[in-house]
């Protein structure tokens, strides 16, 4: 493909991403007038209420939607080169579903502690299932962490990485076997997945540990290159495997534990989005594939929150049934069209 | 000059023997053929050289150093392999593949200088498919394959390049073409090559000296006319005295 193809390709998808972003302000339960969003952007006399909704609710929304977007997709960008598969994606660590043991965990605890369901201790709850999510994650990321450093065989590696996502899930489910029916209930909400639980308050934390991970995968960009040749090839080569998939895992899954433990588990995003940078822009160059699919996973999951939130919905539809309703559409047709 | 030497190795996996007392060299220019029966040990040769797998005993020398004494990158500007696994991604052009030879000469975002670039269409033409350079490599033919994944190990520019089987898969024509670019790469470029091959007839002719791994693995090393006029060959491969007589002509 010629670079001023590529340029062309990228500005397109940048400038997608805009008017989504802008769209995802104005759209809602409550419509917000076209002209309103710049007076409250420019704080040019603004309808107080409008304000709040933009910079307090919707705002925060979309830039968690942008963030998680390109985390989830980048992350699946990196398990598909490590594992040269391409249906590899972050939850073939065990990481979401390392999240949700962490989480089914603390659900059981303080209802057999306290007796009373988590979801009463309001404001506090919120809190504790995202730390639980990121501790149940980051536990299942060292074990993997453990284990890649010391196979050089990928394909056993994504075997070990498939039981310990079962095995955490197994056990979640028998944790939820004894838990209240109100935090149940919780469970499956975080489960679904959502974009507003960041907020403004926890926006300043999540946003730099995510764009810090995002950042660091450009400097994988030659070893993933490299990795596409094989891994025989590659370690002839002068990469040291075990060091790499080790650096491979432990990125892709720090981007995943925070959105996960930020967002609940979000599906298919981390899977599809790698595709569509291939196919869209006909290359495996990393140094290229990955803010291409940093950028349309940002454009998806921004489509998404807004479908999510559309006025009929009132706010409610689980980003998860989402992803994928809109998604794999985008997927088939996008190599229907590049086989043609 | 001498490159590689093997004192007293032997090679396998964990502690499973596969052949031991390895005693050879390979100098510059020299042209070297692996043979032996299938399941004998070639390959697990070539991932020790490669340092795939670590030897079971013994001593692999590289320029009077002990092998595993280089780094990873250092070891990689000197042997170079070209193995029977193919990259197989979608949309891998031939150029990229090309390009991962200059890996290791590159800077932490890969980005190929001038010089690179070059090195990358010198090594296409050397082998004689520059015209593929921006085809995906997934659809060329099996020859043009291994074409391209030798221009990887020229590109590499290594002073020992290793090929695992290079002539399975290709037709006749095809077999004699790449014997002889070996030996060109061996005596033009003075390039210490070391292959593995099952085609007796035809690496007789091209090659001066053969490593045999036997079915009892013993590992014999000679001069290819001598072995043969001395029955070696006759006997390792079981040939019968009238292919024998046939192969000496």
């Amino acid at each position: 493909m010629k670079n001023s193809k590529i340029t062309f390709g990228i500005l397109g998808i940048i400038i997608v991403g805009i008017a989504l972003f802008i769209l995802n302000l104005f759209v809602g339960s409550v419509t917000v007038p076209f002209d309103e969003i710049f007076k409250v952007l420019l704080d040019d006399n603004p309808d107080k209420t409008l304000s709040v909704i933009i910079f307090n609710y919707r705002l925060p929304q979309a830039l968690t939607a942008l963030l998680a977007g390109a985390s989830l997709a980048v992350a699946g960008l990196l398990m598909q080169t490590l594992f040269r598969n391409p249906l590899a994606d972050p939850s073939m660590l065990g990481i979401s579903s390392g999240a949700s043991l962490g989480v089914g965990i603390v659900i059981l605890l303080t209802g057999a502690i306290s007796g009373t369901a988590v979801s009463s201790f309001g404001w506090w709850s919120t809190i504790g299932v995202s730390l639980a999510a990121f501790i149940g994650a980051v536990v299942v990321l060292f074990v993997m962490l453990a284990f890649s450093s010391r196979m050089k065989n990928m394909t056993t590696l994504i075997i070990i990485g498939l039981m310990i996502a079962y095995l955490a899930g197994s056990i979640t489910d028998i944790l939820k076997f004894f838990s209240l029916k109100e935090d149940i209930h919780a469970f499956v909400i975080w489960g679904m997945g959502s974009f507003s639980g960041v907020g403004t308050s926890k926006m300043p934390v999540f946003a730099i540990s995510i764009i810090i991970g995002l950042v660091v995968t450009f400097f994988l960009s030659k070893n993933l290159n490299i990795l596409l040749l094989g891994e025989m090839y590659a370690e002839n080569l002068g990469l040291n495997l075990r060091k790499n998939s080790v650096i491979i895992i432990l990125v892709s899954g720090y981007l995943t534990a925070i959105v996960t433990a930020y967002c609940g588990p979000i599906a298919f995003v981390g899977l599809a989005m790698p595709h569509i940078a291939r196919f869209l822009f006909k290359s495996s160059d990393h140094r290229l594939l990955i803010p291409a699919t940093m950028l349309i996973g940002m454009d998806m999951a921004l489509i998404c929150n807004l479908i999510a939130r559309m006025p009929g919905f009132d706010g409610n539809l689980p980003i998860n049934a989402v992803t994928a309703f809109i998604g794999a559409p985008v997927v088939i047709s996008v190599i229907l069209k590049s086989r043609k | 000059m001498e490159i590689l030497k093997t004192s007293a190795l032997s090679i396998g996996y964990d502690t499973k023997t596969v052949v031991s007392n390895i005693n050879v060299t390979l100098n510059e220019g020299d042209i070297i053929a692996l043979v032996g029966p299938n399941g004998a040990g070639k390959s697990t040769l070539f991932k020790t050289f490669s340092t795939h797998i670590k030897p079971v005993g013994g001593k692999i020398e590289l320029f009077g150093k002990d092998l595993i004494s280089y780094s990873p990158k250092e070891r990689a500007k000197l042997l170079g392999i070209v193995l029977t696994e193919r990259p197989d991604d979608m949309f891998l052009k031939v150029f990229d593949v090309v390009a991962a030879g200059r890996y290791p000469y590159t800077g932490m975002f890969g980005k190929l200088t001038e010089n690179d670039e070059n090195e990358i269409k010198v090594s296409l033409e050397l082998v004689g498919v520059n015209h593929l350079i921006d085809r995906v490599f997934n659809t060329l033919s099996d020859g043009e394959k291994q074409k391209v994944m030798i221009a990887k190990a020229i590109a590499q520019n290594t002073p020992i390049i290793m090929l695992d089987e290079p002539t399975a898969f290709l037709d006749y024509p095809s077999k004699i073409e790449l014997f002889s670019l070996l030996k060109k790469l061996a005596k033009e470029q003075k390039k210490a090559i070391l292959f593995s091959s099952h085609d007796l007839e035809l690496l007789l002719r091209y090659t001066d000296n053969l490593w045999i791994i036997a079915k009892d693995q013993q590992f014999v090393a000679g001069n290819s006319t001598e072995l043969l006029k001395n029955g070696v060959i006759k006997k390792y491969f079981g040939l019968k005295d009238t292919d024998n007589d046939y192969l000496l002509k």
